[in-house]
């Protein structure tokens, strides 16, 4: 039975290439269809990676609050430092609240000077990256304002391209005076940066009193103390400002687990998109295969009436052309599969890579999967007909037949 | 040799085809028997229903009314498997117009019924060469049909139809399509394979080649009008 099998594929086999362009060409659409769908679907694993990576600079104890822009006069909703004081006493888990967003400036030391983003933080940093040099902003810094800043990895290249520890050397901005305290490494993952902080973070005192002044915040940012509460820290975030605000102004949060939420979102259209693209390429390139099955089912009849005569049941002519269609599917689920892998690693390797510095696993198992599925369902849906067809022929009429 | 005999017995065979309200008797009660090992020519105008007692006789076809007995089987009673089934083991068959796979050699043409046994691949190939080399193809085992001659292509159908040792070798014309030389060879191989036991039924409009059988069966109009020992007649 086993070597009936293998022998039903190899006759299978000549048959198909005997008719190569005619298989090629019945094949076309299964091939288009299976390659769209495996290279979207590693595409979509490789944006999910891509994804974590530019959040990586986001961590997962922090969220931000602006106000929500679908209000008449976004202006009401503008923060206020003292708010953001006050909440940070009146909502619990909060361990730091800070004025987002940042300002441009020309900062130089000694000939070496660049244009950087001067950002707040506190003693409770938000940064997700390690020092590798100096220390963190001190509570006192922040309690008596001092002028210390800490730099990322880009502005210790710019202002320091000699290298070397610059802990205690002054930065000038504009004609103020900063004494570097530490400097944050490279960012981990991700060449884009996505770092909500700027490129020179100093004490939000500071950053209040010099840059701020009493203008209002378009937004701001919390470090909770307990990660896992921070949806409940969060609303009471919102309650908080709802209620001080009385109840007129609006405002959301947005954290990592609500940017990841959106991007599943779109991931989901994504899939349900390829999904479709799936279904119609499958009913397509079935219809294909059913078409072609049955002109040769026709073109082969005296054949068939042949190989009942001989002593052929009607299972056995059946499976033969069962088998010529499931053959012909799965070469064509083959060359897509094999096709759809390349582009998709290849978009993978050279773009999302570039962008997000994560090498997403392509997911193997799961494009093999597809593939075979596929070739199954289009052979159960629409090589069983014609084959039936075949194996029901009469025996005396297919042998009668011109 | 095959494990069954090859004895045909028919007791007021009729067969009618139905084409909508159109009927057509082909077969209007034909009795006869054929022992094991004869060797039977069937003669008569066309459309006396040689064909169509052709596909009874090759279980190809059911009576419409009457019996059929193939070694004391009915036929008649019996589903499309068991019928394929006979086919193949009992049965060889040699058509007029050859009949083998375009695209397939001769070699594995002469094979395919043994696939069809479930003989295991080497053991198929090795005994469809011997049974090439036995009709004097053993040399053109891997030629395609369009590379052979009429003749050549009959004696590649022959091989396939005796390579699962039937019984008996139904021929409907096998020498309608050859010229006379090519015929002569045919039948002097028909004589062989009925020498060794196996019983021949054949159709044909050729009395030279009816004269290699040893028995005629005459038919007019579905019935069988004569059927005589041919020795007895030339
Ligand atoms: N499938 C069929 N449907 C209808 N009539 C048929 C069919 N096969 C044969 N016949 C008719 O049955 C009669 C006998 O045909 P057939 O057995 O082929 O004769 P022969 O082989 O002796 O020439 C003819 O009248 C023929 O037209
Ligand atoms: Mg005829």
């Amino acid at each position: 039975m086993i070597g009936q099998i293998g022998q039903f594929f190899s006759e299978a086999f000549a048959v198909l290439y005997g008719n190569r362009i005619r298989s090629l060409l019945t094949i076309l659409g299964l091939i288009i269809g299976v390659a769209a769908v495996i290279a979207i679907q590693i595409l979509g694993h490789g944006m999910s990676g891509a994804v974590g990576g530019i959040l990586g600079s986001l961590n997962d104890k922090s969220f931000f609050l602006f106000p929500n822009a679908r209000q008449s006069d976004v202006t009401k909703s503008f923060i206020k430092i003292r708010d953001i004081e006050a909440v940070k006493l009146a909502v619990p888990n909060i361990l730091s609240a800070v004025p987002a967003g940042s300002v441009q400036r020309r900062i130089s030391v000694g000939h070496a000077h660049a244009r950087l983003a001067l950002s707040a933080d506190s003693d409770v940093t938000f940064a997700a990256v390690p020092l590798i040099y100096g220390r963190n902003i001190s509570k006192d810094d922040v309690a008596t304002s001092a002028h210390v800043a800490v730099i990322n990895d880009n502005a210790y290249h710019r202002l320091f391209p000699a290298g070397g520890d610059p802990t205690g050397t002054s930065i000038r901005v504009a004609e103020r005076r900063f004494v570097v305290i530490g400097v944050q490494g490279k960012p981990t993952q991700g060449i884009i940066p996505v770092s909500f902080g700027g490129d020179v973070l100093i004490p939000y005192t500071t950053y209040e009193h010099e840059y701020l002044r009493s203008r209002p915040l378009f937004a701001a940012r919390f470090v909770v103390a307990d990660a896992t509460r921070m949806a409940d820290t969060e609303s009471a975030v919102l309650d908080y400002f709802r209620k001080s605000k009385g109840g007129r102004v609006d405002y959301q949060t947005f954290d990592r687990k609500s940017f990841a939420t959106s991007v599943d979102g779109i991931f989901g259209v994504l899939t349900l998109i390829v999904a479709l693209i799936g279904a119609i390429s499958l009913l397509v390139a079935g219809i294909g295969i059913m078409n072609i099955m049955l002109v040769s089912v026709t073109e082969r009849t005296r054949e068939i009436g042949v190989r009942k005569a001989i002593g052929a049941t009607n299972f056995q002519v059946l499976a033969q052309f069962f088998v010529e269609a499931l053959l012909l599917s799965l070469i064509g689920c083959g060359i897509g599969l094999a096709i759809g892998l390349t582009a998709g690693w290849a978009v993978n390797r050279f773009a999302l890579v570039a962008i997000s510095g994560i090498v997403a696993p392509i997911p193997w198992l799961q494009s093999v999967a597809i593939a075979v599925g596929f070739a199954t369902l289009v052979t159960l849906l629409f090589g069983t007909y014609p084959a039936f067809r075949a194996s029901r022929l009469d025996p005396i009429e297919a042998l009668r037949y011109e | 040799m095959s494990d069954s005999a090859g004895v045909i017995v028919c007791r007021d065979v009729t067969k009618t085809y139905k084409n909508g309200s159109l009927e057509v008797q082909a077969l209007r009660g034909v009795s006869f028997t054929i022992a094991a090992g004869e060797y039977v020519a069937i003669m008569g105008p066309s459309g006396s229903g040689k064909s169509t007692m052709m596909n009874l006789l090759g279980c190809l076809d059911r009576p419409t009314s009457g019996t059929y007995l193939l070694d004391g089987i009915d036929v008649g009673t019996l589903d499309d498997n068991a019928l394929a089934a006979i086919r193949l083991r009992k049965l060889g068959f040699v058509f007029q117009g050859f009949n083998l796979l375009a695209r397939t050699s001769a070699l594995k043409n002469v094979a395919l019924p043994l696939f069809y046994a479930g003989v295991p691949g080497p053991k198929r190939l090795a005994e469809a060469e011997r049974r090439l080399t036995e009709v004097g193809l053993g040399d053109r085992a891997e030629h395609k049909p369009n590379e052979l001659s009429g003749g050549q292509q009959q004696r590649v159908a022959i091989a396939r139809a005796l390579v699962n040792d039937p019984a008996v070798l139904l021929a409907d014309e096998p020498t309608g399509n050859l010229d006379s030389q090519t015929s002569e060879e045919i039948m002097t191989l028909f004589a062989r394979v009925n020498a060794g036991g196996r019983t021949i039924i054949m159709v044909t409009h050729d009395l030279e080649v009816a004269r290699n059988a040893k028995r005629i069966i005459r038919m007019k109009d579905g019935v069988i009008v004569a059927d005589e020992a041919t020795l007895a007649v030339y």
